[in-house]
């Protein structure tokens, strides 16, 4: 039940510098659900390589500046 | 609560109910007879017609309180959710399914089977549902 993604995002933070958007916005404009994106922006879901890439392009940033490595190995474990 | 969340809901408790409903009818009928009763094609009827018009009525009411949910196409989340729960579903289903088969080898009667397999049905069923709500919840990982 505790399991936690060895990556977490900055989905919420983009987000609300862009107007702000809500979650059904972008949801709309990556192709899922608003479910779908309070899903990401907590951590219970790890969304397809193709929708990292969608929100990554509607923010106009890299992959990176959205998704980040929290797992083993990174800078801060 | 997403509208596939909402729709697991109402099918488990639907056929949670009617479940009940078929097998407490079943046993009732046993006990009048002293043995265990014959699967009857009208039980198996009027079963299925109440768990259709009970899911349709469900979905109808939460389809209209959100209907830009109902209508809204599943998403890459909830097909992963329906598919893992297919997944457990089927286990469900098979296990009860080779215990059946091995309890009719054993005794050789075919009306228990049947209610082995029929309940195996619902059973799967209901992980499912159970299994859908709970990914909803805790998350797909």
């Amino acid at each position: 039940m505790g399991r936690r993604l060895p990556f977490a995002n900055r989905v919420r933070e983009l987000r609300e510098q862009q107007g702000p958007m809500t979650q059904s916005e972008l949801g709309r404009a990556i192709g899922v659900t608003r479910q779908t994106v309070a899903a990401i922006e907590q951590g219970k879901y790890s969304p397809s390589l193709e929708s990292a890439f969608r929100i990554a392009e509607v923010f106009g940033v890299g992959i990176e500046d959205v998704f980040y490595w929290t797992g083993p190995g990174s800078a801060g474990s | 609560m997403p509208f596939h969340e909402k729709s697991a809901w109402i099918m488990a408790v639907t056929l949670l109910a009617g479940g009940i409903a078929y097998f407490w009818t079943v046993a009732s009928m046993s006990a009048e007879l002293g043995h265990l009763a014959p699967p009857m094609l009208r039980t198996v009827v009027v079963f299925t017609v109440i768990i259709v018009v009970l899911a349709i009525i469900g979905h109808v009411l939460v389809a209209a309180r959100s209907p830009q949910d109902a209508d809204a196409a599943t998403d890459e989340r909830e097909r992963q959710i329906v598919d893992r729960a297919a997944h457990l579903s089927g286990y469900v289903l098979g296990a009860g399914v080779i215990g059946a088969l091995g309890l009719y080898l054993f005794t050789g009667d075919g009306n228990l089977m049947f209610y082995v397999v029929f309940g195996s049905l619902l059973l799967s069923q209901l992980a499912e549902y159970a299994w859908q709500i709970l990914l909803h919840r805790r998350g797909v990982y």
